[in-house]
């Protein structure tokens, strides 16, 4: 019956998604950001992600709101266009991943069938996936809308990453992805999901199999941190578009001026190869 | 014949003391600076080494912490200079292992009559080897924040490193703790070492929210959100686990009355078990307030009277370009280390204390020592930076001079900085457009430091800082 239930809210979603996207003025579109456990899962620059997102949205135009998400609290799986769930320590990680059960799965879930996109970066990626199993502990379960699972490692993968973008990625203008990566737990793909590119310096999922990043419909996650969406721009309007299209339908972003965003990827692809 | 005790001799830690001395020698001949060298050397020939020379010294006092380690060590030395304390000191920054056995072993006498006190600064990560070769007097913990993640891995695993190492001490240690950080406050929970703890008792400072880069919000033994009544600086402050209540220690040694006086320095009324004493010191910010008490702590700990230490603060200068100001032509240049987001936090709340014009050169490497991870610039607050209208013009050079300037561009597309590609060149050119009896604050990763002190040395301000 519950089941049911959702379906029905999920098709009077549908339709208030064509009501809105027939307003013509680009200037009242409205992007949601919901930022999951900012307090637990930022410890390496990751809200710069964020502020990325955040400030493309704003320079066209977009009303943006940004709203932390924290333990404990429950979500609307239609409220937010666009998740963010960056990297955490292993204590906060197990904090999340309890809180995400208890709390949250089901209605992320919901949200990432009816098109919300999600960025997990790192921990927040490991929990997208299936689960994260500790070297001694017992596995920590993730959300599960990303095909992947994460084993624990004694592997340092530590440095400057440069990855081959994935064609069917769709960012087009950028070949290349750029970042950093700092974790010991390895990522393996399952058949659900595609890989975001190929290592050409670096570790990325877990060192072996050459493949960094995974993603499933609108649901991404990769070990960049950088943070990785102010130096790829083309990979964060992907996101955008994508986080827009829920609600408006297919929407062209207009350019915006993207030189030193430009130099500063440059200048990481240098970094890569020289100081890795 | 004399009467000197004689000593047997050990081979291999002659060797090592010999070569160490040598090689020492040499590097000061050719004017280089390399301060890990000969402690290398040291080590590689006697990998006891540490062990063996701490026997010729009269105990270590160790001074750790992410933020806050020279400082505070130079405080304590300048307290024993005014004690009348023989000691030896790795000033030069060279915290690991190899950096504390090159000043062991380059100031040690082999005999055993005039032992001097060694007081180190030790990297984090050094103290299980420090603590296990040298049985410390003293070992002062300041703070531990997120720092050079590539290098250190997550601070809850230093946390727990150090609580590790802490269990094999006895009473004759002290542990000095800094209780308003909840990370290094409960350390000696499981130790027998003596504790005594020292922090701030005085609201006025009290930030309105937790910054984002604080690390330590979840309770360390439950797990449990903290709740904070005061907030400091980063996560250090008032705090109590809402869960299983644990809570703040009551400080032993404490501030209160803090006058802050932008970047000219602070003075506040320190109280302590022995008693209370005035203290106007020119060094600036909160951060500060907490090395001068840690200072004091330590001291105390040394049973150092506290006229004796209120004098030895006094006459501190400021450490090697931690926060340094120097005169150049009418103009001043203010020098301040940035190496994770709480000190830079600190750094941009210090200058945005005072209301004049804001000339800024920021320079960020990411070579090792800096930390190759350049992702922590996104977790300061910059914002704050631009919520004011004194910031004139910034320039930012460095490895990452890129990384910065997209940084500042999403806190403000307002000030967009130009990039400098030659550090010589962008501290000409910010030099020149400060007005006189202004102030250009130059902004540095450690390394970048390093290449500063360098070109002012050749210019002809300042020492180089192995003369330091």
């Amino acid at each position: 019956m519950a089941e049911i239930g959702n379906q029905r809210s999920a098709i009077r979603q549908q339709n208030h998604i064509n009501d809105e996207s027939q307003l013509s003025n680009f200037g009242s579109l409205k992007l949601n950001i919901g930022w999951l456990y900012p307090r637990q899962m930022s410890t390496y620059g990751d809200r710069g992600n964020v502020l990325t997102i955040w400030k493309r949205a704003k320079w066209r135009g977009i009303a943006v709101t940004v709203r932390e998400i924290d333990l404990k609290e429950r979500i609307d799986p239609t409220r937010f266009d666009l998740y963010f769930f960056g990297g955490g320590q292993d204590q906060s990680q197990k904090i999340v991943s309890e809180d995400l059960q208890s709390s949250k799965k089901e209605d992320l879930r919901k949200a990432a069938r009816i098109g919300s996109v999600f960025l997990g970066i790192c921990g927040g990626y490991q929990l997208l996936g299936k689960y994260y199993r500790p070297a001694t502990e017992k596995e920590l379960p993730g959300l599960g809308i990303l095909d992947v699972v994460t084993v624990a490692s004694n592997d340092r993968m530590i440095g400057n990453i440069v990855v081959e973008v994935n064609k069917k990625l769709d960012a087009a203008s950028e070949k290349l992805m750029v970042g950093f990566e700092n974790h010991s737990g390895k990522t393996f793909l399952g058949k659900k999901v595609l890989p975001m590119g190929r290592v050409v310096v670096g570790y990325g999922n877990n060192g072996q199999d050459r493949t960094e990043g995974a993603f499933q419909g609108n649901v991404f996650g990769c070990y960049l941190h950088g943070p990785v969406l102010p130096k790829n721009p083309s990979f964060t309007d992907l996101l955008l578009e994508k986080a827009l299209e829920r609600r408006y339908g297919k929407i062209e972003l207009s350019t915006l001026d993207d030189d030193l965003e430009k130099k500063t990827h440059e200048v990481a692809i240098e970094r890569a190869k020289n100081n890795r | 014949m004399k009467n000197d005790i004689i000593i047997p001799v050990d081979i291999r830690l002659l060797a090592a003391v010999i070569s160490t001395k040598f090689l020492k020698t040499i590097i000061r001949i050719s004017g280089g600076g390399a301060t890990a060298a000969p402690g290398l050397l040291a080590e590689y020939i006697d990998p006891k080494a540490l062990k063996k020379l701490g026997r010729y010294y009269d105990g270590a006092l160790l001074v750790t912490g992410t933020n806050g380690k020279t400082t505070t060590a130079r405080l304590i030395g300048n307290i024993l200079k005014e004690a009348k304390i023989a000691y030896i000191h790795n000033r030069e920054g060279s915290n690991l292992l190899r950096g504390l056995i090159g000043a062991l072993a380059e100031n040690v006498t082999l005999s055993n009559k005039t032992k001097k006190l060694a007081l180190l600064e030790t990297d984090e990560l050094t103290i299980p080897a420090a603590t296990n070769s040298i049985e410390p007097r003293a070992i002062v913990f300041n703070n531990l924040f997120r720092d050079q993640l590539d290098r250190y891995g997550e601070v809850d695993k230093i946390r727990k490193i150090w609580q590790k190492a802490l269990l094999q001490l006895d009473p004759a240690t002290t542990l000095v703790l800094n209780s308003d950080d909840h990370s290094v406050a409960h350390l000696g929970s499981s130790s027998k070492a003596r504790v005594i703890y020292f922090g701030i008792e005085d609201d006025t400072f009290s930030l309105k929210k937790l910054p984002h880069a604080s690390d330590f919000t979840n309770c360390i033994a439950c797990g449990g959100q903290l709740r904070f009544d005061r907030v400091y600086l980063s996560h250090l402050g008032k705090y109590k686990c809402a869960t299983c209540g644990l809570k703040r220690p009551k400080p032993d040694i404490y501030a209160e009355n803090i006058l802050l006086d932008e970047e000219n320095g602070f003075s506040a009324k320190v109280a302590t078990p022995k008693g209370s004493f005035d203290l106007k010191i020119g060094l600036p910010g909160i951060y500060n307030v907490y090395n001068s008490l840690a200072a004091v702590s330590a001291a105390l700990a040394l049973n150092i009277n506290l006229t004796t230490i209120k004098k030895g603060l006094e006459g501190s200068p400021a450490a090697f370009g931690r926060t340094e100001k120097i005169n150049l032509d009418g103009k001043k240049l203010f020098l301040g280390l940035v190496k994770n987001p709480s000190g830079f936090n600190e750094i941009l709340r210090l200058l945005l204390s005072g209301h004049n014009d804001k000339y800024l050169l920021i320079i960020i490497n990411d070579l090792i020592a800096d930390g190759r991870d350049v992702s922590w610039l996104w977790d300061v607050d910059f914002e704050e930076l631009f919520s004011k209208k004194e910031v004139r013009r910034i320039r930012v050079a460095g490895t990452r001079a890129a990384d910065m300037a997209l940084r500042l561009k999403y806190a403000s597309t307002k000030a967009v900085p130009r990039i400098e590609e030659n550090l010589e060149q962008a501290l000409e050119v910010s030099i020149e457009e400060v007005p006189k009896g202004e102030t250009l604050y130059v902004l540095p990763t450690y390394t970048a430091l390093l290449s500063l002190k360098k070109i002012l040395a050749e210019k002809g301000f300042g020492k180089p800082f192995w003369e330091d």
